[in-house]
């Protein structure tokens, strides 16, 4: 039976003083009562707005302009009011991408459901506790949340809280927008699960609306890839596995690899056993995504040194009087050699940004030492931080927020190369333009001009990685660079890191989650687990044949668009 | 409840504080009450011994160390005694404060609430209906009164309602021929004489309500728990109240305690302009007749109500936001 049949779905935004933009153009599809479709598409796709659309939100300035959408017979496309409020009982419901913010602070869980049952009056007064528990057990979560306020839980819990709330609509249509994009790694596998099972065992229709192919094929009997609007491709998982239609979707599939596997692949990128290589053939877009270019100048003389920690922890006071102190990192100890790439993986909390603190110099140690070279970085004072934060660098996870959206890429370059290089006028210009040549932001001119809001977040993150070398340090930590980004940008920019890193001789620190990228772009591996080291080795010796069993757990979160066929 | 009771402690401590500089800070500066009277009577030839000798058996001399000192201030300002006015003697401060006390805390304490009750709705309907008439006729209207200084609306309501039309009294908190006391004649009278000063105060400060109110609601509503309240299909109105407006207010009641301790003593230029007699009023006498006695009183006491005000509005935010309960 068809529950939703959308015909010829166009939405436009019109926002107020600037020019239409249609965001999804002519949508068609229908979909039967009981599956489970996952909707794919990079940021500006129109996926999302499509998902709203579907579940009666579109709100201005976006506008449903042309086509409808029939749910169970009836359009509901110019449907509103209370019309539209009463359909949400037994019709379609909506979980959010950041369920984390999806719940009023100062209710509790229990309050929540009881205003769905008030505004629905679908369960009877004396029913409706035990409906809720019923609900809440149905996540996984035990009954006690329900007393619980939202700042009182996890994200991961808060999710499954907003889960349990749609749940509690009887929906017949569930649209999951990025379920579990603002998780940390571990909690997204879970709450997949729960939702994968819930599906299956209530058999409601389900859209998995995600920027992620690999978890949407791991999960969906059927996908509908999205690009600028369009829904370019429509088949079953399978099927757009072994046989992708479409360039755009191919494309995205090149993107992924099994990190375990012994050679690993990615456009533009490719390691075989531990030798790491940039192949030269860029990866897809215009020529600002391209590799490095610009030509290998040696370093001017200086003495390059050696990254050491030594037994290193950090005890944080308790956050509040009478709970234990935190312990952030516990015992750590290794060595960065001049020009080496170590990776630093764990889930969040493990400790991984802590360390980047202490080597950068913003934290010190509560024990052991940290040192690079002969310098002990946690004892240092003015001067001698202001020598470190010369040779030592960062590269941020959120390209969007670590740049001042008040100063064009030429004066957020400028200011490291005046202050550190000693470089004046016409040289420090010409040292600005160098740079943006060597992240491959050509043409140079045109884009020192740009503000940040000007680029994308690709482009962004390699203006981020042009003022890290902008000082020519000897260490550049980069955390997460890759996680905020498309899919399809993460293997540029981890082209260029890691051709930098050949090219210059920099020592790379790579903070991740996220398993592939580390063993695209280093040669040694550190695996945390809440602050203490529990594995460690050559990057592919470690995720080829990974010992601890946290390795294992963080292996298997990888998306594996190639897991669902077998 | 251990939260109440840890605020309490903090408010006993914040106290003493300013129970302790006010009696210091006094101390600290050059000269003396004494010092000041003879200087003034110097001007007109010389001044006696005795005469000083006189002076200082009026205004009392302190006896004793310091700390003797402080411990006996102490102990008077536990028991409300605050000495003998200058101006209005031989009466006692804590008589001039105690009767002036009510007038204040009714008329300008009422219209405080009463503004920011009012002005918290108009701003949540406002924000709700916002791009309509009931949005931009409130937060215009709002924008252009609260820009008026308070003393000028004061002179305008006299001048028109008062003085023109005489549909309201000039001055006063009652009628000359009355006598204070509790009876239904008496309330209505006092009432009616209030009704210039209260709506002076309510035209200044309802348009801050308002706008402060609209903006951190359209700030919510744009949140996520209301997207997800309305995918829910809750009724319009709990969205708005339960969700959006809920949390709105909890800014607001920051100002909203700021403004409640400042009611004893931020009335004064209203009071002033009316001749109401209350707290403001007998602290522009107060400073004109260089009344230490009665000053040092009125300044702790503005000081406790800023405190106190400020205690409630915690207690209140407890109450309100569990974030901040633990």
């Amino acid at each position: 039976m068809t529950l939703l049949d959308v015909q010829d779905l166009s939405i436009v935004y019109e926002p107020h003083g600037a020019e239409p933009v249609t965001a999804v153009r002519g949508a068609t599809f229908r979909l039967e009562q009981g599956e489970f479709v996952g909707l794919v598409g990079e940021s500006g796709s129109g996926k999302s707005t499509l998902g709203f659309a579907l579940t009666g939100l579109a709100r201005a300035p976006a506008r449903i302009s042309s086509g409808r959408i029939a749910f169970d017979g009836t359009d509901i496309a110019h449907l509103d009011g209370e019309d539209l409020r009463r359909q949400r009982r037994g019709g379609f419901a909506m979980v959010l991408q950041s369920g984390m913010n999806a719940l009023n602070p100062v209710r509790t869980i229990g309050n929540h459901f009881a205003d769905i049952f008030a505004a629905h009056e679908h369960v009877p007064r004396g029913r409706r506790r035990d409906r809720a528990v019923e609900l809440v057990e149905k996540v996984k979560l035990p009954a006690s949340v329900l007393d619980r306020y939202p700042g009182e839980l996890s994200g991961g819990m808060r999710q499954r809280v907003a889960i349990a709330l749609a749940m509690s609509l009887d929906p017949r249509l569930l649209v999951f927008d990025e379920p579990t994009t603002a998780l940390d790694v571990l909690v997204q596998r879970a709450v997949m699960e729960t939702i994968i099972e819930l599906q299956r065992e209530e058999n409601f229709t389900a859209i998995l609306v995600s920027h992620d192919l690999g978890v949407v094929l791991e999960s969906t009997a059927r996908v509908l890839v999205m690009h600028e609007g369009v829904i370019v491709e429509d088949g079953p998982a399978a099927r757009i596995l072994q046989d992708p239609q479409d360039d755009y979707t191919k494309m995205l599939l090149s993107h992924y690899a099994d990190p375990r596997a012994e050679v690993v692949e990615l456009p533009g990128l490719r390691v075989a056993g531990s030798q790491i290589s940039t192949t030269g053939e860029g990866p897809a877009g215009p020529g600002t995504d391209a590799a490095p270019s610009g030509g290998a100048k040696a370093r001017t003389g200086r003495t390059r040194e050696a990254v050491v920690l030594e037994g290193v922890g950090k005890v944080y006071p308790p956050p509040r009087r009478g709970e234990d102190p935190v312990v952030a990192v516990d015992d750590v100890s290794f060595t960065i050699e001049p020009g080496d790439a170590l990776a630093l993986v764990g889930a969040s909390g493990s400790g991984k940004s802590t360390i980047a603190k202490l080597i950068t110099g913003v934290e010190r140690p509560t024990a052991g030492t940290v040192r690079l070279g002969e310098t002990d970085v946690g004892s240092l004072r003015r001067a001698g931080l202001r020598r470190l934060r010369r040779d030592v660098q960062m590269v941020f996870q959120d390209p969007y927020s670590a740049l001042n959206p008040l100063h064009s890429v030429e004066y957020t370059l400028m200011r490291p190369v005046v202050n550190f290089g000693g470089l004046r006028g016409l040289e420090a210009r010409r040292r600005v333009l160098d740079l943006l040549d060597i992240v491959g932001l050509t043409p140079v001119e045109q884009f020192a001009a740009k503000l940040p809001h000007q680029l994308s977040g690709g482009q962004r993150q390699r203006v981020v990685i042009a003022r890290a070398l902008a000082c020519d340090p000897q260490v550049i930590i980069a955390d997460e660079p890759v996680s905020m980004l498309d899919v399809s940008l993460r293997a540029g920019v981890l082209a260029l890191i890691e051709g930098l890193r050949e090219q210059w001789g920099v020592s790379l620190l790579f903070i991740t989650h996220d398993l592939l990228s580390a063993r695209l772009v280093t040669d040694k591996i550190l695996v945390l687990n809440r602050g203490r080291v529990v594995e460690r080795g050559e990057t592919a010796q470690v995720l080829r044949f990974p010992e601890d069993a946290y390795t294992v757990e963080l292996l298997d979160a990888v998306p594996q668009p190639g897991r669902a066929a077998d | 409840m251990r939260y109440v009771l840890r605020k309490i402690g903090l408010l006993l401590l914040t106290l003493w504080a300013a129970v302790t500089l006010n009696f210091f800070l006094p101390r600290m500066m050059p000269g003396s009450p004494t010092d000041a009277a003879i200087a003034k009577l110097a001007q007109n030839g010389p001044v006696s011994p005795a005469t000083r000798a006189a002076i200082e058996a009026q205004l009392g001399v302190p006896t004793g160390n310091i700390w003797d000192q402080y411990v006996t201030y102490l102990g008077n300002v536990l028991t409300l005694d605050f000495g003998v006015s200058y101006t209005f003697f031989p009466q006692s401060v804590s008589d001039l404060v105690l009767t002036a006390l009510p007038w204040t805390l009714v008329m300008v304490g009422v219209v405080t609430i009463v503004a920011f009750v009012l002005g918290t709705l108009l701003g949540v309907l406002a924000a709700w209906k916002r791009g309509t008439f009931l949005d931009s006729l409130p937060t215009l209207t709002g924008t252009f009164t609260s820009a008026f200084p308070y003393f000028w609306t004061a002179l305008l309501l006299l001048f028109f309602l008062g003085y023109v039309l005489q549909w309201f009294p000039t001055s006063g908190a009652y009628s000359a021929r009355a006598t204070p006391n509790l009876s239904a004649a008496f309330i209505a009278d006092a009432a009616y004489h209030a009704v210039l000063p209260a709506v002076t105060i309510l035209i200044t400060s309802l348009g801050g309500w308002i706008l402060g109110m609209r903006n951190t609601m359209i700030n919510t509503l744009g949140d996520d728990y209301v997207t997800f309240a309305e995918a829910n299909g809750l009724k319009p109105r709990a969205v708005a109240l339960k969700y959006a407006a809920r949390n709105a207010i909890l800014p607001n009641l920051t100002g909203f305690g700021l403004a409640l301790g400042g009611v004893v003593g931020g009335s004064l230029l209203v009071e002033r302009v009316f001749n109401y007699p209350g707290v403001g009023y007998l602290l522009y006498n107060a400073v004109t007749n260089q009344d230490f006695p009665l000053m040092q009183a009125l300044f702790l006491m503005i000081t406790v109500s800023v405190l106190v005000a400020n205690f409630i509005v915690d207690v209140l935010y407890g109450y309100l936001d569990p974030r901040t309960r633990r």
